[in-house]
This record gives C-alpha cells, structure tokens and sequence, in this order.
C-alpha cells in the first residue's frame, strides 16, 4: 500500500488544490509552444514536484507516467564507475545530483549530452522537445551549474531543463537567468485543511475533524507533505482520531532539541564531549549535518537571551558554509557548538564583548 | 607440501624443485637473495618482474611478507627447514590458539551442515559460513583444523597468479594441451563453485586440480567436503562481484543434499589510516555505492546476508595469553633435542623478553608473531653495530635490552603508533618554556627539560593589544630542525626531531585524533574554541582537488592547537583515545542502506515515482509514518509495511551514555587494545532461521518458519 501523499497526489493542473493562478501560467505556458528552461523553486512540501509533474503531463499527455527506473553507469574521470538509478519516461528524465555526491558534474553532463543528441523520434510526440528534471538543483556543485550554464543554451532545441529548488540562493547567476523562476509557496494553514479533507474523503472514514486538520496544519509549518504524513500517522496511532492528539515529530527532531537544551544547560570542555557523541549520533542516522545545524541553532535561538540572538546564527552562517567546503562535518558542528557556549557563557558572566567580531 | 591452486599445474608439467633451482642459477636472481639479518643493514632492491616470474616455486602458507624469506630458506637449506608457520601449524584443538568456545561455533555449525542437528531440520540452512576477523586470527587454521578432525575434504579456490594474461591465450592453450585446466579467471569462479559443490565424483578424480586436503575418503559413497573459499575473486570490480553473487545464490538455491556447505573466509583489512577523501567528505550521501573495502557485505550479496543460509562467526584477535602458549609450545618443539637434528648451529630459544615484546607487538596476530619468533631465535647472538641501530622511539625500558627491541622494532615494524602517542601527547601536553615538570617524572626527564629550556630564546614581548596571544616559547618543535641539537641525539631526545618529519600520520588523522581528545586538556571553554575552530577552519581551507589541498595543514593544527590550549596544560591523568569518527563512518553506511531500501521501497510503484522523494526527505520526513506503520503491523494484517531496514534511521532513542567503545591509545602496546580477555570473544552473531524469522517476518519465505 502506498503511502497517502504518494497516492492522492494530484497528476493534472486542474487537479491542484491552491495556487491557481501559478496553475493556468503553467498551462498556458505548456500550450503556447514556447517552452521555456523552468526553475521551480520554494519551501519544502509545498508542492513543487507536484506542478512539476502536472507541468508534463499536460506537455506530453498520459504518456509521461509511464516510468521506468534505469539502473546506469557512470565513469568518472578516476575511472572509478557510479551506479545511479534515474527515473524516465519517453519524454523525460530526472536525476538527484546530491545522491552521486561529487560527481554530480560528470553524471549532469553525460546525461544531458545523450539527451540533447537524440532526437525525439516518436512522430505521434506532442513536443519536439525532452525534459531533464534536476532535483535539489541546490546542492548542484559549482563544477555541475558551470557545465550546465552552456548546455542550456546550446541544446535548446532538443531539450529543456527544469530544475527544482528550496531557494535559488545557491545557484550561480548564470543559470538563473537562463529559467524562467516560478516560485511555489507554501500553502496556508487553510489550503492545507482543504488538502486534508480531501485526502480524508477518499479515505473509508470519509472525514476528517476540522480541529484535528487544523491542528495538524499549524503543526506542518507549511510543509503539505508533512502535514499528510502526520495525519496518516496519527490515523494509524489513533483510529478514530479522537481525544487529546499528540503529534509525533521524528525521532531526530526531539533529538536535536535535546541537544540545544544541553548546550544551554552546561558549558563546560566535559559537556562539548558529551554533545559531541550526540552530534555522532545524528550523523550516524543520516540526518544532513546542514539540517543538524539548523534545527540546533533554532532552537538554541528559541532560549537565549535577545543580545545573544543576532550573533548564533551568524557563528552558524559561517560554519555552514565551512560544512560545505570542509570535509569533517563533525569538526564545523562541534566548533559551532563551542562558540554557542562561549557566548552564552560570557553574556552569563557578564564579560565585556567589545572587539569581538 | 601440498601443492595449490595454480601452482599445482605448473607443478604438473614442470616439478617445482627443478623451478626452484633453475631460478637460483640466473645471475639476476642471485641478487635477490634475501637474509634476513643483511637485508637491515643493506635492503636489495626487488625486481618486481623477476619476483612474479617465479612465483609458482611459492609454497603454501606464505603470504605477504611471508614469501622472500621462504624462499631464501628453501634455496639455502633444502626442504626441511621451513617456515614456522607451515611447520607448526595447529593439528588439533589444543595446539590451536583460538578460544574454546569459538573453535566450539565453528564446529557446531559443521556438523549440522552435514548431520542437521538435534532435529536433523539445520542441514537446510547450514550453506554459507562466513568467518571474519583480522589477519592472522587462526581462521584457515581452525577451519583446517576441524576438517581434520571431522574428516572433511576441503576444496578451495585459488585465484592464478597471472591474472594479467588475457582469456585468449588461456582459451589457447586450453585447446592445445588437455592437462591445463587453468581456471583462475574470476569468470570461471562460477564453473568450480557449481561443479565444487554438486559433482563429488567428478571432483574426486579431478583432485589434482583443486587442492584437496583431507586424509583420504576416496572410498566413500558420499564425501563430506566444504568448499573453502579464502581467497576470493576480485570482488570490487563490479562485474566480478555480480557472476560472484550470483554463484553463491545458486549454490544456496541447489539442493542441499548434494552440494557441500560454503565456507567464506574474509580477513578484515581494517580501517586504512586516512580514508578516500570521497568517502570522507560525501559520507552522508554518496557511500556505499563505491565501496572499496573487502568486508562481509561486498562479498556477500545482499539478500544473502540477512537470510537463514549464512552463518557469521567473528573472529577476534588472539589473546596474549593463549599466543604465548601457542608460542611456547613452538619454542618447546624447536628447541628440544628432537630438533636438534636439523642443522641450526647458531640458534638459541629467544628469551622471555623477546617472547614477551613478540606479543606484544603482534597486535593478537599470531602469523607475525610467529615469523617474529623465527626470526628472533635465528638472529639471537647477532648484535647489530650502535650505527645501525636505529634511534629507538620508544623510551626502552631496560639499556640492556635495547637492541633486541631495537631490532624487533624494525622487524614487525610496528613502532608507527608509539610515535603516534608520542605525537598526540606532546601536542596535547603543550608543554613551554619554564613549565614545571610533572610531578612524577624522573630524575633524567626533568634535567632534560632544564636542557631544551637553556636553549629556547625568549621570544619578544608582543604588544599590549596582542598581549592575549602571548605564550612562552614551545618545547616542541614543529618544523624547523635546530642543526646543533640533532648532532647530539646521543641523550637529546625526540623532542627536538620535527614533528612534521616523524609524523606517522598525515594532517587529516592527526586532526581527528586531536578532535578527538583536545576537551580533557582544555580548562575552559575559551581554550576548546580556539582548538576547534582552528581544526574547523583548518578543514574546510584549501579547495575541492587533491592539488588545491592547503599544504600547510599539519602545521596550522599543531601551531593552533598549542596556541589554544592551555600552558600548563592542568594534569589530571587524561588518557587519549582514538577517534569514534571511523566507527561513526561504519554505522552511517549501514544507516545509508536503510534509507536506500527504503527509498527503492518507496519508488517501486508509479504512485511513489511520481513523489519524487529524494533520501534526505525519507530521513527527514518519514521517520513517524514508518514507526507508526511498524507498530499497527504487529496486528495482524494484510498490509506490507516498510523494509525492517528502516529502524535503522527511524529510531533514534535519546540516551545518556555513549554509544560508542573508546579505545585508549597506549605506549605500550601498537595502539590496539589488548584488554579483552580471553572470555570475552563470544560475541557470535550468528543469523538463525529460527530466531530471525518473526522479526522479519515479511521478507522470508513462507516456509522458512515452520521448520525450524
């Protein structure tokens, strides 16, 4: 059995829930022949993939959901072979770039170099053209945006590339100027209990509590996708979805909310030790030490003092990139971790900060 | 000796004591000849190609380090005098250096391989045993061992030794002479496992081929034999590895009556002092998928690992308590008066001393150790010049047995992590100009302290703006060698060698084992971040590429850590670990194959395509849906729910105590901990149907349950 997100996700433009006037851009869009490169771009769960997928179909027809996964493989210039799954249809391909990590520009350039030599032979094809889907655009590698920027425009007319990001911050220049931005925000709380409601009445209880839907909409901070989770969740834990509901955050949330509380509690060399196997702990689990570092940062922000606020998250800017750039995640967290209990310590104590950048 | 594999052959056509003395007729080869002792003071060149040109001549056992000095034996004593190892090597449990309990695993699981156990039902599951653990544990050894006890045949795959000839000259002399049926191309794996295990007669006749080790059974029906498989194809190449996996997943499917169990024997290469930089810098999202490291789960496919047909039994590394039996026992043998028959004029038993620092710095591996013991008592009564001796990093502790240790050092070479913990102390210990010495040190210590303090120049006073940055000058010395202190390393010690120069590790280690300890000998918090930031920015500095890397790295981390730390550092008994981050890097690739089941679990059909889900948003979001979907299917249902795999990620209890064992690096011994006792190696973790099975309920056959 699929998962509910999975299963009432909405496969045409009129089918989407909010958003509108973004729907019929869209469909004008695809009718006037005239497509352009996209950036679709905004917060998690808002809906991206969806239109993304919406935008296909109605380019392509019903062919676009017939999808295979191809298991291919990649040679670096090391020699050294990548097995990447990519996901295709007839019309177009999508690959994850942060799952080949950095080799993102060879498996990027290989792809859409084959894409952009063939030709679409299907006559019965309603576009001349294909269409590669680059998820997380933002974790693309700067090598990865360099070889894209000549690509799109030298390939254009086999080929069209939409790329799907959380904020355009971390693409070059180049290539945004080269999309066409469509930013997707988050639903509000309301369009998120229509969503629910919807999901519900497809469900054999049919209903759903307008309280319940809004609580677990106030809880989902825009996200729609967590929203359905956590009311699949909460369906699954309590049947009927009466009484005092708990909404259950993932484990690693919790986790690292525990953390912020011991940075706060104590700030001594001992304390830095036990944080640190803490901060194993949830890299051990997969969590992207980006991520750890955000959740912890807010927070820690959440419980300090006002003057303290402004310079945590600018220690966390600053280590975030070095997280990017450096090669030992556990060293950026736990030097951001002490700088935290530095402050927090002098601002306790009172000493004179002056000078301190 | 038996012949083996490849070899056996060659040895076919051409018998190998003629090989042997032909190679030692060639001029060129006269060179390579190799004494132990002369090789310290001069060390020969090898020639790579003549040395694989005679490989055949290679006797059983030897492996590594092993082969030169076999050789050099045979060709200058005849065939008695052999390597240690292959003489002594255990015949029955009690000359075995394994633990009982361990020898016990192993044999319980050969007999119900060929009896099916109590219940006569185990036969079935008993395919594929995998016995790891490092090199030199005695795991050929006890799987020898019980064959022989048992009355097992063993029939084992060897890969040739020029895996570089191309198939077609194979193909070709294949055709051409019917006696060569070489099959050491990694394609033909398959062919022996199958014929291995499913034809017990035609193997019987073919038993000059594979290498068959059992007394004799020729005259029974049905043989038990094992398959031994130790030394396994190329299973990194990819390819390799798929005709490898699939091999095994036959031999489990066959029928179990008539194929003979499996035995894997992986020698854990361990972690290699600095990791592929790929692996460290993407480890949360790109490992796995180009692993390059022999372990059970590249060598094994994946649906066999967690399925009832493989059996794991871990091997630890050797007691000291049951090695210095082991070795006692090889000595007692030697050196009797039975032994004296074998001309070893020069050779006395090593002394305790020796037997003591042989086990010392085997690190629980009993094959060096015991070529370490050869050697010692072949090279007892040389002593070796004061120039030649090499300067000792580690303080010995009696003068008098210096050059023993000396010369073991430079034998088992493992002297790399005293200077380790030498290196990581004295960064840590920041000791300045003018500290006072520890409390306990000696006499000799503090004089010379006084000594390095004489001639350290006051540096000058820095500006009252700066004044924050001033230190004392350092007693340790990074980089600059002071020309006049090295002339007199007659007493001066170490400290005054370059760090940078001695150093055993590069930056990226040395970093992590700083990372690792720097909090004990920080005071307060102040000091902790200056070390961390400057290990930080010392990491993310310098570019993508190899060749963009800071160069300066090494010298940064140890110029900033002692600048950060306190002077004195406060003394309260800090011991140094080694870093958790290798351990942390083990588990985040297991955690990764779980969200990677998942992710394919997700995607198998259209509806999940079409969602897109990347695996960060499956670590990120999915954890509740997965826990609350995991606990309504312990109701029963018809439902099929998330790969177990999932648990993995999904749980994250949040604990007090570590998760982790931390292992002290010591001066005495080569870094490994030997503090596990001999009763402590019974962590078997041994994958039964039985136990397994309601776990995992969904993911087994239907059948599996009721049988056992």
């Amino acid at each position: 059995m699929s998962l509910w997100v999975d299963l009432y996700r909405p496969k045409t433009l009129d089918d989407l829930h909010y958003h509108e006037g973004l729907s019929n851009r869209l469909r004008s869009l695809a009718a006037s022949g005239d497509f352009p490169h996209m950036l679709f771009y905004g917060p998690s769960g808002a809906g991206k993939k969806t239109r993304i997928a919406c935008t296909l179909r109605e380019l392509f027809g019903k062919g676009v959901e017939k999808l295979k996964i191809d298991q291919r493989v990649f040679m670096t210039p090391s020699r050294r072979k990548l097995d990447v799954n990519i996901v295709q249809s007839n019309f177009h391909i999508e690959i994850t770039p942060s799952e080949v990590g950095i080799y993102d520009r060879v498996v990027i350039q290989e792809i859409l170099k084959e894409i952009a030599q063939t030709q679409q032979v299907d006559i019965s094809a309603k576009q001349r053209f294909k269409v590669v889907i680059i998820n997380e655009a933002d974790s693309l590698s700067r090598d990865a945006q360099a070889a894209l920027r000549r690509t799109m425009e030298k390939y254009m007319s086999n080929m069209r590339i939409i790329l799907c990001a959380n904020s355009t911050s971390k693409l070059i220049a180049p290539i945004k100027s080269r999309c066409l931005l469509v930013r997707v925000a988050a639903p509000s709380e309301d369009e998120i209990v229509k969503v629910l409601q919807y999901v519900a009445s497809k469900q054999p209880f049919r209903s759903i509590d307008q309280n319940v839907a809004r609580e677990i909409a106030e809880d989902s901070n825009g996200n729609l996708r967590k929203a359905v989770l956590v009311f699949e969740a909460l369906k699954m834990q309590t049947p009927d979805l009466s009484g005092p509901l708990t909404i259950a955050k993932p484990d690693w949330e919790t986790y690292c909310q525990k953390v912020a509380d011991m940075i706060i509690q104590e700030q001594s060399p001992q304390r830095v030790m036990e944080v640190r196997s803490k901060l194993y702990e949830l890299l051990v689990h997969c969590i992207p030490p980006n991520v750890i570092l955000k959740t912890i940062a807010d927070h820690v922000v959440d419980k300090v003092d006002e003057s303290l606020k402004a310079d945590i998250i600018h220690w966390a800017a600053i280590y975030e990139v070095r997280l990017r750039n450096g090669n030992k995640k556990i060293f950026h967290l736990e030097a951001w971790v002490v700088k935290v209990m530095t402050l927090y310590k002098h601002f306790f104590f009172g000493i004179d900060m002056d000078g301190f950048d | 000796m038996p012949p083996k594999g490849s070899s056996s052959q060659r040895k076919l056509r051409q018998p190998a004591v003629r090989k042997v003395s032909t190679s030692s007729t060639e001029p060129a080869n006269k060179k390579q000849k190799l004494r132990p002792l002369s090789a310290l003071i001069s060390p020969v060149v090898f020639d790579p190609v003549n040395q694989s040109s005679q490989s055949p001549s290679q006797g059983t056992q030897s492996k590594g380090k092993g082969k030169e000095v076999q050789r050099d034996v045979l060709l200058q004593n005849g065939t008695e005098d052999q390597m240690w190892i292959d003489l002594h090597e255990p015949l029955t449990e009690e000359n075995l250096a394994v633990h009982r309990r361990k020898v016990q695993d192993v044999r319980q699981w050969f007999l119900e391989a060929f009896d099916g156990g109590p219940s006569g039902k185990l036969r079935k599951y008993r395919r594929i045993l995998v016995l790891a653990g490092p090199a030199g544990t005695a795991k050929t050894a006890t799987v020898r061992m019980l064959s022989r006890e048992l009355g097992l045949e063993i029939l084992e795959w060897r890969n040739g030794s020029d895996e570089r000839h191309h198939r077609d000259d194979i193909y070709d002399s294949y055709d051409h002479d019917e006696h060569f049926t070489y099959e050491g191309l990694s394609e033909r794996f398959q062919a022996f496992l199958t014929r291995a295990t499913n034809c017990h007669s035609v193997v019987g006749l073919r038993s000059n081929n594979v290498k068959s080790s059992s007394a004799s059974s020729s005259g029974q029906g049905v043989k038990r034999q094992i398959v031994l498989l130790e030394d396994l194809p190329n299973i990194l190449h990819a390819r390799t590895q798929q005709t490898f996996h699939e091999a095994l997943v036959a031999s489990v499917n066959s029928n179990f009556l008539s194929t003979s169990p499996i035995v894997i024997i992986i020698s854990d290469a361990g972690l290699r002092g600095e990791t592929d930089p790929d692996d460290m810098s993407y480890g949360s999202s790109w490992k796995g998928k180009g692993r390059e490291t022999l372990d059970v789960r590249t060598a094994l496919p994946r649906s066999l690992i967690g399925s009832p047909y493989v059996t794991q039994i871990e091997f630890n590394p050797i007691a000291p308590t049951l090695m210095k039996r082991a070795l006692q026992q090889i000595i007692d043998s030697e050196f009797s008066s039975s032994a004296k028959s074998r001309s070893r004029p020069s050779a006395s038993a090593p002394s305790k001393e020796v037997l003591n620092f042989i086990i010392e710095s085997s690190n629980g591996d009993i094959r060096s150790a015991i070529m370490a013991l050869q050697f010692a008592s072949t090279s007892v009564g040389i002593s070796l010049g004061p120039d030649s001796q090499p300067s000792g990093k580690g303080k010995s502790k009696s003068r008098k047995s210096a050059p023993t240790r000396a010369l073991m050092e430079v034998v088992t070479r493992r002297e790399q992590s005293l200077a380790l913990f030498h290196l990581i102390g004295k960064l840590l210990y920041n000791k300045r100009k003018g500290d006072p010495s520890a409390p306990s040190a000696p006499a000799k210590d503090i004089q010379r302290d006084r000594e390095i303090d004489t001639r350290l120049k006051d540096l000058p006073k820095l500006p009252s703006h700066l004044s924050i940055h001033d230190r004392e000058p350092s007693r340790v010395d990074v980089e600059v060698c002071h020309a006049e202190f090295t002339l007199s390393t007659e007493y001066l010690p170490s400290i005054f060698q370059t760090l940078y120069a001695d150093s055993p590790i590069d930056s990226g280690l040395l970093s992590l084992y700083i990372h690792q300890n720097y909090t004990q000998f920080c005071d307060d918090l102040d000091q902790c971040e200056g070390v961390m930031d400057w290990l930080s920015w010392v990491d993310c500095s310098g570019g993508e590429s190899w060749y963009q890397a800071n160069p300066y790295r090494f010298h940064l981390i140890s110029l900033g850590t002692l600048h950060s730390l306190p002077t004195p550092v406060t003394r309260r008994n800090q011991k140094n670990f080694k870093p958790e981050f290798f351990d942390v890097l083990k588990r985040t690739r297991d955690c990764d194959d779980g969200v990677r089941d998942v992710h394919q679990w997700l995607r198998r059909d259209e509806y999940g395509n079409a969602g897109g889900w990347t695996q960060t948003k499956v670590v990120l979001e999915l954890g509740a849906v997965l826990k609350a979907r995991e606990q309504r299917s312990n109701i029963p249902s018809d439902q099929p729910f998330a790969p177990p795999s999932s648990r993995l990620f999904t749980r994250m209890p949040f604990t007090k105590e570590s998760h982790y064992h931390l292992e002290v690096v010591k001066d005495d011994n080569t870094g490994v901990d030997m503090a596990w006792l001999e009763d402590n190696d019974d962590d078997r973790t041994t994958r039964d149907g039985g136990e397994a099975t309601p776990l995992t309920g969904g993911w087994l056959e239907d059948d599996d349950i009721e049988e056992c």
